[in-house]
């Protein structure tokens, strides 16, 4: 083996992060600089990047035609008119159990990745990981890499750096801006909205909103960065709940990298055992967090694998193989440690590892795919199928007209003069398609009684036909009345039955109607 | 004796004296404490500049806002005037009628007199406008003196039988405990009952017949249908304001009761006496 | 700060403190109640405002003495809710000759401040003999009682004497003709031109639907039907009274 000390630089990089080594509460930040990592893991984190910043901001702009009454964004949240559109499913306020189950999914969802692959919701499609990320690049880009930033933060306030500063947060700002005019696209027609914006007849409630999201963004992206992750968020926490022996997590494989050394050469010359881990700090130095995965696994890593990528560079230099630092399961993890330590607590030593030519022992465990088939993922995604085909079945199924009503409460019943029993009811008819209908409301049931509706000038009738608007509610007084001698309960039910003959669409409501005793 | 003396185990000062050999700490008070404390106080001056404040041998300061809390009411009711307005100039500039019969604006005035009537109204006739005995019942289509919008309106203008106003209608039906013998009481109580046909029997009925055309036709008419002029009731329905039954009609014939309904248009203004008459004739009665 | 220090010369010196908190409460009393006594400018400048009737009176005693102001106020205050419900928002000259005024502190029922005329006397006499036969909810008392207990006419000339000694304006033709104003206010046949023209705007008949007596329920009533009418706001120069 040839191991090239030369090649590899030492960096200079603290874990300021790490529980061991962390300021005291009251302490000040220490500010970290991570380092550009390249690697299999960085090219995927920029392409879920890609994709999830993607999502965020062009979503609000796709169209989708619901006819002439209702509006055309694909995804908006229209809260004025109280009404939820997401392509071709519109929901209702009545229906808000559906971001319910959502929610339902987005939880077991969240176990059932933790528990497979560790903290993947963190390291890769976070908001903050992804938001602190574009920060970084903007960072990177004005003041180019970890030691250049390093040496300008240290250094004097020259005319340089006031303005590659100023700049850096000038773009930290328009970024965060544009996160928060992303967002009120969503509630609101986003062409129409970009145009009040910029006009400046938007409502006040848009420009708070992006002063609000534009201050938070800027804030926990480009001033708190990884304090947000260890002391604000809650997730960290339960997620250290949802892994168990059996979930994949970043881990540094003590096993073949210990007992570390700076200088391999020498100390096997020596005679001495030496790991794999040059203790070259390129670990330390990516991590956007600020830690050192070789104290092991702890509250801090959010597991977006850079200090993979960035050890597996090193191990490519010194001709080693990959995955010192990998992606392994505890229970691997500590099969190998009792193979490096000969069973007991005692020191790692190589020669328990490596065969006589100098490749790794068969002895060693290694992850297969199939462990992650195991009784933990199927409950998770069986719950997580169960709720989410209820809510699919849920919104196939649903009715898109309905009626309610509200019996009269004060008073009861009226006696008319000639004797007749009148009560009154608001019935509400909804129609939730976006199109004008007409629909036909009818009462069964109470014999000789007849209906008439206020602001219809038609004779009263059994049966009458109501044009409602798209997508609207549609409230009506109506008054039921029935000749004394019809009367034969003080409490008689009926039904109002609601129809679309268009769609074969129907609803019914059990009504009461009262009466004085007198009436019989 | 005070002398100054700091704990060992604290570090912090004591105040200096000892009672059997116990010390109380001298902790400062917290900064944050002390600091809201002085700004509450430069507030305060602040604020005694800003608002009527001081008192002087014979008046007060009044402050350099300017701030009158009669003066703030004064403001906010026209300013909700002002937001009202362009309803408000609709309703005065329309009859009642106009008004019901255009839409959107009889939705605003059904809901303001709605307003209105459960604030000043339902103390009489009851919170569903139900009414009571002696109290009309406003939901139905038996009206004293006219249902028709603008009889409505008139109504709740002027009252009825209200001292204080000299445009109430009055209607006066005598006292005829003091005109005419019991028996011609119960007699035309049962005759008046069978109008509406709470009683049957045809030899009851007969003699009152006469007692009522002698002495109620005059005002309740011939057929006993009433007189909204006059503010007579119509015998023949089914809605007794005082009670059903020839006690009740005996009772209202011997000593009549006279119900008072106050006159609105002094307290209310003319624009919501509009509304409540629209209010009052959509309750499904009006004609 | 050196005078911040000397606080515990007071602290261990009982007298001292004592003598210094009644020197800081004399300040606060010269400063907060003495002018009460003689600042004019609370009351306002109005028209139409009387001392009460005799009968009014009487049903003002009543009113005190049957507790009605613990749950009924008599102040509308100047906000707009208040305003819009109750009417004009109280002046405090309409309640310069109440000895002792009747603002009350709790709404248990509503505000009585402009009560009067804006319900008849039927509904009066009805509501206070049992208040839930007009209103359901209500959790009133009944006060059936003053419809049967007669007024004690004893001399009732002093009343008016003894608030005339605390400042009501009380003529003495007032004062002589209390005894007779009191009865003849209640009585629909009687001449009342008399009582009219020394109360201006006083309501005048029968008031609780017996007219043989004069009952504590035709006192209560005339009082509660003049509440709020006398000042004539259409003179009332509304500018010259914020405050």
């Amino acid at each position: 083996m040839h191991v090239l000390d030369k090649t590899v630089e030492r960096l200079e990089a603290e874990a300021v992060n790490s529980t061991k080594t962390r300021q005291p509460l009251y302490a000040p930040r220490k500010k970290i600089f991570p380092k550009r990592a390249s690697g299999s893991f960085r090219r995927f984190k920029w392409l879920v990047m890609a994709i999830t910043l993607g999502i965020y901001y062009l979503t609000p702009w796709l169209r989708w035609d619901r006819g002439p009454f209702a509006p055309d964004q694909a995804v908006l949240l229209d809260l004025a008119n109280r009404r939820f559109y997401f392509f071709f499913i519109e929901i209702w306020p009545q229906e808000f159990y559906y971001v319910a189950g959502l929610l339902m999914m987005a939880g077991i969802g969240l176990f059932l990745i933790t528990s497979t692959v560790g903290r993947a919701w963190c390291g890769y499609t976070c908001p903050q990981t992804v938001w602190v990320d574009l920060f970084l690049v903007v960072e990177r880009a004005m003041e180019g890499d970890r030691n250049a930033r390093m040496k300008l933060d240290a250094g004097p306030w020259t005319a340089r750096k006031l303005v590659l500063r100023a700049t850096r947060h000038a773009i930290w700002l328009v970024i965060a801006a544009a996160t928060g005019g992303a967002w009120i696209f969503y509630f609101a027609d986003a062409p129409t909205l970009l145009r009040e914006v910029f006009t400046g007849t938007a409502a006040p409630v848009a420009y708070i909103t992006i002063a609000v999201l534009t201050a938070t963004t800027y804030t926990f992206g480009g001033l708190m960065r990884e304090q947000v992750c260890t002391y604000m968020c809650p997730w960290p926490r339960i997620q250290a709940a949802m892994l168990d022996e059996n979930s994949l997590t970043v881990t540094y494989n003590d096993w073949r990298g210990e007992p570390r050394s700076r200088h391999a050469k020498r100390v096997q010359a020596a005679g001495q055992p030496v790991g794999d881990c040059v203790d070259c700090n390129a670990c330390v130095a990516v991590c956007p967090m600020g830690i050192d995965i070789r104290y092991g696994q702890q509250l801090e890593c959010i597991t977006c694998a850079l200090c993979i990528d960035a050890c597996d560079g090193v191990m490519d230099k010194l001709g080693k193989k990959r995955g010192l630092i990998s992606y392994a399961t505890l229970s691997d993890y500590n099969a190998n440690m009792a193979v490096a330590t000969g069973g007991g607590s005692g020191a790692v030593k190589p020669s328990l590892v490596l065969t006589a030519d100098g490749t790794f022992s068969d002895r060693l465990a290694h992850f297969h795919i199939r462990k992650i088939f195991r009784p933990r993922t199927f409950a998770y995604m069986g719950a997580w199928s169960a709720v989410g085909l209820a809510l699919l079945y849920s919104l196939l199924a649903r009715e898109r007209l309905e009626v309610n009503v509200l019996h009269d409460r004060n008073p009861q019943f009226v006696t008319l003069s000639d004797g007749s029993i009148r009560n009154g009811y608001t019935v509400k008819l909804l129609n939730m398609v976006p199109e004008p209908r007409t629909i036909v409301v009818t009462m069964q049931g109470l014999q000789g009684a007849e209906m008439s509706v206020v602001g219809i000038d038609l004779p009263a009738a059994r049966s009458f036909a109501i044009p409602v608007e798209p997508d609207r509610l549609k409230m009506l007084k109506v008054f039921v009345r029935q000749p004394a001698n019809q009367v034969d309960d003080t409490a008689q039910t009926f039904k109002f039955r609601v129809e679309d003959m268009a769609r074969f669409e129907s609803d019914e409501y059990t009504a009461t109607f009262n009466a004085p005793e007198t009436a019989r | 004796m005070s002398s100054e003396h700091i704990d060992e185990v604290s570090g912090i000062s004591t105040t200096g004296h000892e009672w059997d050999g116990i010390r109380e700490l001298n902790n400062p008070l917290p900064r944050w404490w002390v600091t809201t404390f002085y700004i509450t106080i430069v507030w305060a001056i602040g604020y005694t500049i800003a608002y009527p404040a001081w008192p002087m041998l014979t008046s007060a300061t009044r402050g350099v806002l300017g701030y009158s809390s009669r003066n703030h009411v004064k403001n906010e009711l026209a300013a909700a005037e002002a937001a009202k307005a362009k309803y408000v100039a609709a309703v005065e500039s329309k009859t009642v009628s106009e008004i019901a019969a255009d839409d959107a604006l009889r939705e605003f005035a059904v809901a303001a007199g709605g307003a209105a009537f459960r604030v000043n109204c339902v103390q009489c006739h009851g919170s569903g406008a139900q009414g009571s005995k002696g109290f009309p019942n406003l939901n139905d289509d038996d009206w004293l003196w006219g249902g028709k919008a603008e009889q409505i309106q008139q109504t709740i203008t002027h009252g009825i039988r209200f001292a204080s106003d000299p445009d109430t209608r009055v209607s006066e039906m005598p006292a005829f405990g003091d005109i005419i013998t019991a028996d011609q009481i119960a007699q035309v109580s049962t005759y008046v009952a069978s109008l509406s046909g709470l009683v049957r029997d045809a030899r009851l009925i007969e003699p009152g017949a006469n007692v009522f055309a002698e002495n109620c036709a005059a005002c309740h008419g011939e057929n006993a249908k009433g007189n909204k002029e006059l503010g007579a009731p119509d015998l023949t329905d089914a809605i007794w304001l005082y009670g059903p039954g020839e006690t009740a009609i005996a009772a209202q014939v011997r000593a009549p009761k006279h119900g008072v309904m106050p006159a609105w248009i002094g307290r209310l203004g003319e624009t919501k006496v509009k509304e409540l008459a629209v209010y009052i004739h959509s309750l499904g009665g009006g004609e | 700060m050196g005078l911040m220090d000397k606080h515990a010369i007071i602290e261990k010196n009982a007298t001292l403190l004592l003598v210094g908190s009644l020197l800081v409460v004399t300040v606060g009393g010269i400063v907060e109640i003495a002018p009460l006594f003689y600042l004019d400018n609370t009351i306002e400048k109005v028209e139409g405002m009387r001392p009460y009737s005799p009968l009014e009176l009487a049903g003002r005693n009543i009113y005190v003495r049957e507790g009605c102001y613990l749950c009924h106020s008599q102040m509308i205050r100047p906000f707009r809710d208040e305003v819009e419900r109750y009417g004009h928002y109280s002046l405090a000259a309409e309640s310069m000759y109440d000895h002792p005024f009747q603002w009350g502190s709790k709404r248990t029922g509503p505000d009585l401040a402009r009560v009067g005329d804006r319900y008849s006397n039927g509904w009066h006499v009805q509501h206070l003999a049992e208040p839930r036969s007009v209103v359901p909810e209500s959790i009133m008392p009944s006060y059936a009682f003053l419809k049967d207990t007669p007024i004690e006419v004893k001399d009732f000339s002093t009343h008016l004497v003894a608030n005339g000694r605390v400042g009501v304006p009380y003529t003495d033709d007032m004062i002589a003709n209390a005894n007779a104003d009191l009865m003849i206010q209640a009585d629909p046949n009687a001449d009342t031109s008399g009582l009219e023209g020394r109360y201006p705007r006083a309501k005048v008949g029968d008031f609780d639907g017996n007219p043989q007596q004069v009952t504590e329920m035709d006192a209560l009533v005339a009082y509660l039907q003049m509440l709020g009418t006398l000042v004539d706001f259409k003179t009332y120069d509304e500018a010259a009274g914020y405050r």
